[in-house]
């Protein structure tokens, strides 16, 4: 896990100096970020398929990039509101009670599937709003009001599912598991289009804007005229909406509404997105680096499982790289910040030695 | 044991004051500003002496200075001859005690816990409760005798919790007491309590540093002024050779009046504030900002000037009053309102209220212009690009490119980019709260033109400052603020430093 911080210590303080124009048009250290990241992942699949020849085939990638699909729909979502400098710990319970609202209800209830899906994805929505209005109206800090909703919904899930798998799924969900675009499974295909949106909203509109701006100085964006509450309620509600759909996946991929799937799912997620550079402090990051984070924890685990380390310690290593990013994340804020005092005391001694 | 023995036995006579804190050429600079420049300073046992200035004359620092968070670039502190240097809790143990102006209690310990702070009595890690009670108990009934040592220091009002702090510094036998501002948050009947005690402390021997606002308070209480006035000192005399207007005059220095103030066409009323409440902050602040017209905001820090100015932009609310624009009534409590209505504000403390430090120049001033760059929700970078760029180069924005983080630009360009927004946004009423604060020169001078080119063009515009000069040269009217009041309204001819001062410290 060393691998991690070499590319970032050696390149960044020497190119930061070298690419004056380079600095004015993308954040050289925002950059560094993902080119680590993608360095890391290049490194990483390389040893990888040196250890085992299993890595490389076509098949395992697929099922590497598969798995990972789940997260990074939740993670779509999550990304939202830690921007917004929130965090959601119920997207897992969201994912569950989705799966189980989308097979239940054509099961149990006998809906079309149409409906069932749709409630799934209402649901989602409707504990995002519900996370969001405990936030902003009765200030309930987003870690208690969503650990709330999290233990409320994975019960909601366990009642209505009478706590095991409801099966068989409805054709739909089998046919979105097998369709391929263009020869990628379409999970994959769907995941990245989704991202691609999420990135669009950020990047190109008001909204997006003003989630940077909620996150980044909340006091700031509402003397500006952002009403940042809103943000805040839209940004819980696109989580849940992308938890509900992560939950349409894992059904698809596990051929069941599951109740019992995604246990601690929303701690791999936030690892996930921490890795991908997304700050904890809200304001900064983008979905394209998060994505590689996905893909780096998701290597982590398929490396842990291919080199028949034992199961135990997966989840040792995975926390290993957590904390080899997040101390990544502190090291590069803080060289971020020296190098801003730097230049601020070296206009000012040059401005009053003209003086 | 004790330095400072019972009441009875201490009776210092006059002469007998000796110097117990001395400071001399005492300089201190902070990134772009001289705080004090070559300072000297000394507090004597048996005497309250008063330390005053105007808003950033330096007494803070010399406060800091003293109970040991800095140590000064030259010149020395000696308390009995030992030398201070930046260590609070050194500070303490060689005797100088700093009561902040807002309590600096563990609100959860009791008041006997507080009092012992730090110095637990016991040994090997365990408390003497016994021990702990006794010395507080001695400590307090000298100041506070009317408080129960379990109450639990956070259910205390204000008032008590200052007198739990002094009782501290007796407990630790300090042989100087600084007070800054003490009575900013005392009702009379309080401030007389703390005036007896301050009296009883002066007679067993302390020095006492008083730092006040109030003119009134340091006639009552001080043996000594001492004025400060932008870093140097300008003179220590006995309150005996003083009167109101000498201290004034003292504080403001002489008088300069600048730039040549050329009469603008004044309009009619567009922002008309009446009878503005905010419960414990504002009274009863009415007024009105004309087209073209600069009213000057002045008073002291805490007088209210930044609540008023809150309250009219929506960011906190207020109990009662209106605030119009142009006849029409702003919902209160929502700045969007407020923007929507026409009002600008450039807060006072912009690295906070104004500028997302990780967004670009480009996003900070476009922040409140979502309806001139998009379409349909989606951002146009062509629009942005274009509003950006003719601000940078109306305002001279020092900045390499529209796209770098704002928080990488200068105080005064950061400055530029809060004003950049709102040009752009052109609104009828512009509030300025302190808009030269910590900026250079140069800079400040810019943003003063800038201003009247505003007011020329037609803006009405309030600006609050706590720079007499900055007042004086632009403003058409000046009204003075003091203690969530509006004391006067001057004309251009009445407004002086010394009215000005005069009606923010007194009447």
């Amino acid at each position: 896990m060393a691998l991690e911080n070499t590319p970032m210590s050696d390149v960044a303080p020497a190119g930061h100096g070298k690419l004056p124009g380079l600095r004015g048009r993308i954040s050289f250290i925002d950059l560094m970020q993902s080119v680590g990241l993608l360095a890391v992942i290049l490194l990483g699949g390389g040893i990888m398929s040196i250890l085992s020849p299993v890595f490389a085939t076509v098949r395992n990638i697929e099922n590497v990039l598969q798995s990972a699909t789940i997260i990074a729909v939740v993670a779509i979502g999550q990304t939202f509101v830690i921007l917004v400098a929130g965090i959601d710990l119920s997207v897992a319970s969201v994912l569950v009670l989705s799966s189980v609202l989308s097979v239940g209800l054509v099961q149990f209830q006998g809906f079309s599937p149409e409906i069932g899906v749709a409630v799934a994805l209402l649901a989602g929505l409707g504990i995002g709003l519900v996370n969001g209005l405990a936030v902003t109206k009765l200030r309930i800090p987003a870690l208690i009001a969503t650990l709330a909703t999290m233990t409320i919904g994975r019960g909601l899930a366990y009642i209505y599912s009478g706590g095991t798998n409801i099966a068989p799924v409805p054709q739909f969900f089998v046919d979105l598991q097998a369709a391929r675009i263009f020869g990628i499974p379409a999970v994959i295909v769907l995941t990245l289009v989704l991202a691609l949106i999420a990135q669009i909203v950020l990047s190109r509109t008001s909204f997006g804007r003003s989630v940077y701006a909620t996150g980044g100085n909340p006091l700031a964006a509402r003397l500006a005229g952002i009403n940042t509450e809103r943000v805040v309620i839209i940004a819980f509600m696109i989580s849940g909406l992308m938890s509900a759909i992560a939950g349409l996946l894992i059904t698809a991929r596990f051929e069941a509404g599951a109740a019992t799937a995604a246990q601690g799912l929303e701690l791999a997620v936030i690892a996930a997105v921490v890795i991908g550079g997304v700050s904890l402090f809200g304001g900064e990051g983008n979905m394209g680096s998060m994505l590689l984070g996905v893909l780096l924890l998701g290597l982590v685990q398929n490396a842990v499982n291919l080199l028949n380390v034992p199961p135990n310690w997966d989840s040792v290593v995975s926390g290993l790289v957590i904390a080899a990013a997040a101390a990544l994340d502190v090291y590069r804020r803080s060289y971020l910040e020296a190098g801003m005092r730097k230049k601020v005391i070296a206009t000012k001694s040059s401005r009053s030695q003209k003086s | 044991m004790s330095a400072v023995e019972a009441p009875a036995a201490a009776q210092p006579a006059a002469g007998e004051r000796r110097e117990i804190l001395v400071a001399r050429g005492v300089t201190k600079s902070f990134p772009g500003v001289l705080a004090l420049d070559n300072v000297d300073f000394d507090v004597r046992s048996g005497e309250v002496t008063a330390l005053l200035g105007e808003n950033g004359a330096g007494k803070s620092t010399l406060i800091k200075l003293m109970a040991g968070f800095y140590t000064p670039d030259r010149g020395e502190i000696t308390v009995d001859g030992v030398p201070l240097h930046a260590d609070p809790a050194a500070a303490h143990r060689i005797g100088v005690a700093t009561i902040h102006q807002d309590a600096h209690l563990v609100p959860a310990m009791s008041v006997a816990e507080n009092i012992m702070l730090g110095r637990w009595p016991g040994r090997y890690g365990w408390l003497s409760m016994r021990r702990q009670k006794e010395k507080a108990r001695a400590a307090v009934a000298r100041v506070a005798p009317h408080l129960n040592i379990a109450t639990p220091a956070g259910r205390l009002s204000p008032a008590d919790q200052q007198l739990v702090e002094i009782a501290r510094a007796i407990s630790e036998d300090s042989k100087i007491l600084v007070m800054d501002e003490p009575t900013t948050s005392l009702s009379p009947p309080e401030i007389e309590r703390l005036f007896r005690v301050v009296e009883d402390l002066k007679a067993n021997g302390l020095g006492i540093v008083f730092v006040s606002h109030w003119l009134e308070e340091v006639f009552a209480i001080s043996d000594r002024v001492t004025v400060l006035r932008d870093g140097r000192l300008v003179g220590t005399k006995p309150i005996g050779e003083l009167d109101h207007d000498k201290v004034i005059r003292m504080m403001v220095g002489r008088e300069v009046r600048e730039t040549e103030h050329k009469p603008r066409p004044i309009g009619d009323v567009v922002m008309r504030v009446s009878n503005l409440t905010r419960e414990g902050l504002l009274d009863d602040i009415s007024f009105e900002v004309r087209a073209g017209e600069i009213v000057g905001m002045a008073g002291l820090v805490g007088a209210g000037r930044s609540e008023t100015a809150s309250c009219v932009f929506g960011i906190d609310p207020y109990d009662s009053g209106t605030v119009e624009i142009a006849g029409r009534r702003v919902r209160p409590n929502d700045p969007k309102a407020a923007i929507d209505a026409g009002i600008g504000l450039v807060p006072e403390d912009r690295r906070r209220q104004a500028l997302v430090g990780l967004m670009s120049v480009r996003s900070n001033m476009t922040l409140s212009l979502f309806d001139q760059i998009s379409r349909h929700g989606f951002l146009s970078s062509a629009l942005e690009e274009e509003i950006a760029a003719r601000e940078i180069r109306s305002l001279a924005v020092k900045t390499p490119s529209s796209k770098v983080r704002v928080s990488t630009l200068s105080g005064g360009n950061q400055q530029k980019v809060v004003l950049g927004r709102w040009l752009a946004r052109r609104p009828k009423v512009l509030i300025l709260d302190e808009p030269t604060k910590g900026i250079d020169v140069g800079a400040k001078s810019e943003i003063s033109e800038l201003i009247l080119r505003l007011a020329e063009s037609g803006m009405a515009i309030l600006l609050i400052s706590s720079e007499l000069p900055e007042i004086l040269s632009l403003s058409d009217r000046v009204l003075v603020m003091r203690s969530g009041r509006i004391s006067a309204a001057l004309s251009r001819a009445e407004a002086t430093s010394e009215t000005i001062m005069s009606y923010a410290t007194t009447g």
